[in-house]
């Protein structure tokens, strides 16, 4: 356990050095929302669009940081020999993966933190004051268990095939899971089985209900089991060639 | 770059001319008379270990021990399994068959008690960290660990401690990963080919600490195909060639395997069923008149060759290093394998 953390430590240290990952978690989600979300008129799953697009914003960078970053890390360490350098110490063989994870829970904390506040005192969204670490932890959950998928395509891919690969499951998450705009109709269908919407929906309920609805939550749960099944199934098969 | 720097592949020599294979040498001829007197919990056992990729046997029934206190060479060339072996002992790959223990235990549950330290040539580093938060992390992973500047000192990385690891020479970051090694002050060090990307002087700063790690009580096996390192660091060494192991004794033991002398004359009317049963022939080539032996005991073999009354013309006498030892074993190896293209009168 002290090990695990010293590794968390090193690997957070080694992140707040990192501008690519504050131009993706913090900085794009502040200025679409600066551009796009005091939009008054308009509404978005029956709550105002400036609350919508506040849960989608910190849903969007808190995903977008866990998974892009991590998944390039994740193959170079294991292309580089890191990671079976790391096997070579007392360290237990799923720390580095635990890490990973622990370090993005981390991670998707600023942007969510920081674009609910914006949607506070800018988008001027008032809310009772228990709607908003429920609509945080749910964004946090949400967008962490990407930390999980990023694993998965890491272990997967070799480097150069990774930013392909991320940018794919980056646009399919974002735009179906309605994360930039509200989608419609067949696609709209579609989307509602994504984690990404069901993030968001979840928020938006809550602000609408007053409840967190449970059909959604279980649905974030599941997809937490298989994202979590396809990085296990990624570092097993992957155990004699790390 | 070095003396060291030599290839040691097929023997490709004496494509002609006949050559006799002396009869009942086997790797455990040498292995049942080593060692005897260690005793104790070896550290490392392998247990008729293969390891098998499609029908690849890059290990293919490799049994041995180590004992405390030994410093082991791993010879072999590229290919021979050196790599494969060290990665199934660390338990970054399961043995196809066969049974490997270290210090007792399985190699995962010894490699996570922090008894041993490694350096693999695929090992990399942390990147965007400086050397010394690199060289304190992996201190921390370990229960009962050298003290940091102790590390730094015996790898020689003091002076760059402060410097980020991605920015280092080759050189330097073989020392760096040299440091990962004992930086948990562990009982067994394994390196796999720890020189492979250092200078010449660097590579003598290496064996120095290296001495200092096995004068406190280490166990040291490495892998490497450079024959001066194996002859210079090692008091034992296992000769593997296409996964098998084929001799297992001190540098003195595996030259006196493969004939430690060499004879050469010339004999007009030879008669090869008697040169075939002088005393110490370990090797026999005839091309016409010229005849070379290859002599456990040369002056044995001269001696029995004059004494039948023979007076061959042009004698020399000359030793043979561990290189042509190496040779050898691994030649008659591919021979007996039909991997080799030389040809048999």
């Amino acid at each position: 356990m002290a090990g695990t953390l010293a590794l968390t430590k090193a690997e957070l240290t080694r992140l707040f050095h990192n501008k690519r990952y504050f131009i993706f978690t913090v900085a794009f989600p502040v200025v679409l929302y600066l551009l796009i979300g005091r939009q008054v008129k308009a509404s978005a799953y029956g709550v105002a669009f400036g609350a919508y697009y506040m849960i989608s914003m910190a849903t969007f960078g808190a995903f977008s940081g866990a998974l892009n970053g991590n998944a390039q890390r994740i193959s170079q360490e294991k292309k580089e020999g890191w990671i079976r350098q790391l096997r070579l110490t007392p360290l237990p063989a799923n720390a580095y993966v635990i890490t990973k994870v622990l370090v993005s829970a981390a991670t998707t904390v600023p942007s969510i933190v920081i674009v609910l506040l914006l949607g506070r005192f800018y988008g001027n969204v008032h809310l009772p004051g228990w709607e908003w670490p429920a609509i945080a932890l749910t964004v946090w959950f949400g967008s962490t268990i990407f930390a999980a998928l990023a694993v998965a395509v890491g272990y997967r891919f070799p480097p150069e095939q990774v930013q392909p690969v991320t940018l794919i499951v980056y646009f399919f998450f974002a735009i179906l899971g309605g994360l930039w705009f509200p989608l419609t109709g067949f696609l709209g269908n579609i989307g509602k089985f994504t984690p990404t919407y069901e993030a968001v929906k979840i928020g938006t309920d809550v602000i609408q209900g007053g409840s967190v609805p449970a059909g959604l939550a279980v649905g974030l749960v599941a997809w937490l089991g298989i994202f979590a099944l396809l990085a296990t199934v990624a570092v097993r098969s992957t155990a004699e060639t790390v | 770059m070095s003396q060291y720097e030599t290839s040691y592949g097929a023997s490709g020599s004496d494509g002609s001319g006949s050559e006799y294979d002396y009869p009942g040498r086997t790797a455990t001829t040498l292995t049942a008379g080593y060692g005897g007197s260690h005793g104790g919990t070896p550290v490392v056992t392998f247990e008729n270990v293969s390891k098998h990729y499609g029908r690849l046997r890059a290990v293919d029934g490799l049994s041995l021990d180590l004992r405390a206190g030994e410093t082991v060479a791993l010879l072999g060339p590229n290919g021979a399994g050196k790599s494969t072996s060290l990665d199934m002992l660390l338990a970054l790959r399961k043995p196809t068959t066969g049974r490997i223990r270290m210090f007792g235990d399985d190699p995962y549950h010894a490699v996570k008690s922090g008894r041993v330290g490694a350096m693999l040539q695929s090992g990399g580093l942390m990147p965007e960290v400086t050397v010394l938060d690199l060289v304190e992390l992996v201190t921390k992973l370990h229960p009962n660990p050298e003290p940091v500047q102790t590390t730094l000192k015996r790898a020689g990385i003091t002076q760059f401690a402060g410097q980020r690891v991605d920015r280092l020479s080759g050189g330097q970051t073989q020392r760096v990963r040299f440091a990962l090694a004992i930086c948990g002050k562990s009982e067994l060090i394994v390196l796999d080919e720890p020189t492979a990307a250092m200078d010449v002087e660097t590579r003598r700063l290496f064996w120095n600490s290296m001495k200092e790690e096995v004068a406190a009580g280490r166990t040291l096996l490495f892998a490497t195909h450079y024959l001066e390192e194996a002859d210079q660091a090692a008091d034992r060494i296992l000769v593997i060639n296409r996964g098998r192991l084929l001799a297992d004794g001190t540098p003195a033991e595996i030259k006196a395997r493969a004939g430690a002398k060499r004879i050469s004359f010339r004999l007009d009317n030879v008669d090869e069923p008697f040169l075939l049963g002088l005393p110490g022939l370990v090797n026999l080539e005839v091309r016409h008149d010229v005849v070379q032996i290859q002599s456990s005991d040369s002056d044995a073999t001269l001696y029995a060759l004059l004494d039948a009354g023979y007076r061959p013309r042009e004698i020399e006498v000359t030793s043979l290093g561990l290189e042509q030892a190496f040779l050898a074993i691994t030649a008659e190896d591919d021979l007996a394998n039909g991997h080799s293209s030389g040809e048999t009168n």
